[in-house]
């Protein structure tokens, strides 16, 4: 049947571990399109709450263009639409009416490359949140403070805030932006193969702030690393040309795969 | 930390929308403006130069006449002026300038590639007023002296050629002017040629060394292929750049209105005329044909830098590939 | 008894040779000329030099002494003007076609024009602007010349300002907006900061180009012997003065004309050496 070769820890719950959640985010009949180009077909997911679902499937299988979606930040491209529902807490967050702030301060996210602002790491923080609230000096201090620890970053900056962020190393850079997308208190985080820049041992600091980030955020991550899909996620969705061919806990889809394409991309047939 | 429900950010939405809409239309704004000043300054010289066109129609363009006292017009002393001077600007330009792009990019050792590419690059800012007036303080003497008495001599007497090189050593004169337009010119041309030739992928370059390639068959066999259209293109914002520049020629072309044969003749330029003279212009008609040549110079170096243009944009199609 | 692979080699390494030969004596020929130009301006200049540039007026035809101080003075309000009015116009124009209009038509037909005007003989703008400004208001004046250098500024800055925002990565623009950050504070509070240093570069870099430009003051601000600040009126300015007095017979105004091109090219030399530096420092903090 299947080659359980695959090793992921002990740390990812099997089935019968996980307590079952709701739905934190539903995508309904969702279909996406680059101009004429059809990227997207007809997809319908459920993304639980406080867990981490991950998105995989070899390149150009519209992984990256699903998790798009979901923050709407495709929006500011001409030609680029989707049709269909998603639905966050009972609203559907494609309707134009849907304001787009409220959406991406309810979902954050975070990108492949590190982009820090150019500007300090304290300012960097305080930067989204200064669009919404109004904080007194001490106040900011506070709230950065509080996503840096989150982050797993305070230790390693808090004497060094007022310097400019681009004197980070990368893996450092990265948690900047985590801290930067927690600050805002999201209900949902998105990453976008976040660790893909990054080296082993930076890989793996991010892999451990994840774990504890579900905690508090629901969490869709998309990477092209199956053995990190299988490490870090407790929901797996595997996607093929534009469909989303199967989703379930992710130690039964990388154990016993009900599809066929499944079974091939895991077990390395493809991909 | 609870991740409690974040606060509502309905209020700055709409100042959101209003700052997004105003911004777009500032800076849309300014956008046409770009495309309306270029359109209003070709409309502008020919508003202004409609009175010479009327009253001399296109025989503006090939009348030699020009008599202010009589009110009589003509563009082609300066317009041969213009193309003499420009023509022996780029014969002595072009092949400088491709020598020391080529130097700069393939030959030159790798520490004095960048200060010299600096270099030139600050050389070429320096203000065309500067070269005119060494042109008429140090060269035009210097020629005039020395240069020009032994070329009317030797290579005045040749058949044909000899015409060109014919005349009183005056030392200001259509040749001196192309000489020191060319100097100008020189390191405008070799900055864009050495961008040029510096897009030309390593790679390409390197599977010619690897089979045995000398320097110079690569240069030849690789990069001006790659480069053909783009190195035109350069060469014809150069020209460009010689056809309207004022400065340079003006100190050391001698504003004669008469074309004569010989290079060591005085003569006159376009850009020349309009600014010996602008400032004598008192009549309508004076003005007008003034203007009338402003126009001409426009519709010339619109058309030089469009092709000069469309061919720099076929090295940047395939760079994008 | 060399081979014909050999025979051809040593052919191939003589034309090489002498191609290599023949390009460096092209630089060679090409830097001394400049070099002599720079050469002549410095030693004519310093020989020029005095104290009295910088506190007298320009003198009158004949008179053996004499300064530039109001052709100067002139040329730095006309210029900063210039500066003042192009810059904001270019920068809003350049953001334009990076953020709005970059991989569309007319963001292709803007930055066509844009670079035509960019090339465009400086004359013909100063003609453009004596029609447009000085036959309408009745005269010359120092603002029709800032607006004449205005035009010069113009396509450099947007050129400039245009390239910079196309190299901050698209990335940080999506990273910025999925704060929920509205386009404008993107664009102004992010994106700005990320390409000042280009941008800044540009601006200088505009500046020491109209330093120099005599064409279009002829036909709009013109001259002034005497010391003025009334920019509704001609204005004394340094590139028309040196123009004036070179062409000259006069000998004292000759050897001002050269105390007045040393320091433009100082100034201009100045301006561009500190505008790629900046841009350099921004590499540099880059890597």
């Amino acid at each position: 049947m299947t080659n359980a070769s695959i090793a992921f820890t002990t740390a990812v719950p099997t089935a019968t571990e996980l307590e079952p959640r709701a739905a934190k985010l539903s995508a309904r009949n969702l279909a996406f399109h680059y101009g004429d180009f059809c990227a997207l077909k007809d997809i319908n997911l459920e993304v639980p709450e406080k867990r981490v679902t991950s998105l995989i499937g070899p390149s150009g299988c519209g992984k990256s263009t699903l998790l798009r979606v979901f923050n709407r930040i495709y929006s500011i491209y001409p030609g680029q639409r989707a049709s269909g529902e998603v639905i966050l807490e009972g609203e559907n967050i494609l309707d134009p009416k849907y304001p787009l702030n409220k959406l991406r301060s309810k979902i954050g996210m975070v990108f492949q490359k590190p982009v820090p602002f150019p500007m300090s790491i304290h300012d960097n923080i305080a930067y989204g949140i200064s669009h919404y609230e109004r904080l007194s000096k001490a106040d900011m201090a506070v709230r950065v403070e509080g996503a840096l620890r989150q982050s797993a970053l305070w230790d390693e900056v808090k004497d060094k805030l007022k310097q400019n962020a681009l004197g980070l190393s990368g893996g450092q850079q990265q948690r900047l932006c985590i801290a930067r997308a927690v600050a805002l208190k999201p209900d949902v985080i998105l990453f976008d193969e976040p660790t893909s820049a990054l080296d082993p041992i930076a890989t793996g600091k991010i892999e451990q702030l994840i774990a504890e980030l579900k905690q508090h955020f629901t969490i869709l991550i998309v990477t092209h690393n199956m053995q990190q899909a299988a490490r870090c996620s407790d929901y797996t969705a595997f996607m093929y040309l534009g469909e989303l061919v199967e989703h379930g806990v992710t130690s039964t889809i990388f154990t016993k795969p009900t599809k066929q394409q499944t079974e091939d991309y895991i077990t390395g047939r493809f991909g | 930390m609870q991740a409690s429900a974040p606060p509502s950010p309905a209020a700055p939405r709409l100042l959101d929308n209003i700052g997004d809409w105003l911004f777009r239309n500032i800076v849309a704004v300014a956008g046409w403006f770009v495309l309306i000043t270029l359109a209003l300054a070709a409309f502008s010289m020919y508003w202004g130069g409609r009175e010479a066109f009327a009253e001399f129609g296109w025989g503006f363009l090939v009348s030699t006449e020009w008599d202010p006292v009589r009110e009589r017009y003509g563009a082609l002393v300066a317009i041969y002026g213009t193309l003499v001077t420009t023509t022996i600007a780029m014969i002595i330009a072009v092949p400088v300038s491709f020598g020391i792009a080529l130097f700069l990019t393939e030959v030159a050792p790798g520490w004095i590639r960048g200060p010299l590419g600096a270099a030139i690059e600050l050389l070429a800012g320096i203000p065309s007023i500067i070269y005119g007036m060494w042109g008429l303080f140090v060269l035009a003497p210097l020629l005039g002296t020395h240069v020009y008495p032994w070329v009317d001599e030797h290579i005045g007497p040749w058949p044909i050629l000899g015409a060109l090189f014919r005349g009183p050593p005056l030392g200001i004169g259509m040749l001196t002017a192309g000489i020191v337009l060319a100097i100008m010119v020189i390191p405008f041309i070799s900055s864009v040629m050495r961008e040029v030739f510096l897009t030309v992928p390593n790679r390409l370059k390197e599977s010619a060394y690897a089979l045995g390639s000398t320097t110079t068959e690569v240069v030849w066999n690789i990069v001006l292929p790659y480069t053909r259209s783009a190195v035109i293109g350069g060469i014809f914002l150069g020209m460009g750049r010689a056809l309207g520049e004022t400065m340079a020629v003006t100190f050391v072309l001698g504003n004669a209105h008469r074309i004569s044969v010989s290079l060591l003749e005085p003569g006159n330029s376009i850009a020349a005329s309009i600014a010996n003279e602008f400032a004598e212009a008192t009549t309508p008609m004076y003005q007008s044909a003034l203007l009338a040549l402003g126009f001409l110079l426009f519709a010339v170096t619109f058309v030089v830098l469009s092709i000069a243009k469309l061919m720099l944009m076929q090295l940047k199609k395939r760079e994008g590939n | 008894m060399a081979t014909v692979a050999e025979r051809l080699f040593l052919r191939r390494r003589i034309v090489n040779g002498l191609s290599l030969v023949l390009s460096g004596l092209a630089a060679l020929f090409g830097l001394f000329w400049l070099v002599w130009i720079l050469w002549t301006t410095f030693t004519k200049g310093v020989d020029a030099m005095s104290l009295s540039l910088f506190t007298e007026m320009t003198p009158p035809p004949g008179q053996d002494t004499g300064g530039l101080l109001n052709a100067m003075a002139g040329s730095l309000m006309i210029s900063g003007l210039a500066v003042l009015m192009g810059a904001p116009i270019g920068i809003a124009a350049g953001t334009y076609l990076a953020e709005y209009v970059n991989h569309r038509k007319l963001g292709e037909v803007i930055r066509f024009v844009n670079d035509i005007l960019l090339s465009a003989p400086s004359i013909v703008l100063g003609l453009f602007v004596y029609t447009v400004v000085v036959r309408t208001t009745g005269g010359f004046s120092g603002y029709a010349g800032s607006i004449a250098l205005a035009f010069i500024v113009l396509p450099v800055v947007v050129r400039t300002t245009d390239e910079m925002l196309r190299l901050v990565p698209i990335q940080m623009r999506e990273a910025a907006l999925s704060l929920g950050v509205p386009q404008w504070k993107v664009t102004v509070q992010i994106l700005y900061r990320a390409a000042a240093p280009g941008i800044i570069t540009g601006v200088l870099l505009a500046l020491a180009r109209i330093s120099g430009e005599t064409a279009p003051l002829l036909f709009t601000a013109f001259n002034n012997q005497y010391w003025s600040t009334d920019m509704t009126g001609a204005v004394a300015n340094l590139p028309v003065t040196i123009f004036q007095f070179a062409l000259s017979p006069f000998a004292y105004w000759n050897k001002l004309a050269w105390a007045g091109a040393f320091i433009i090219t100082v100034f201009v030399l100045l301006v561009s050496v500190t505008a790629r530096y900046i841009l350099l420092r921004k590499k540099m903090s880059h890597d």
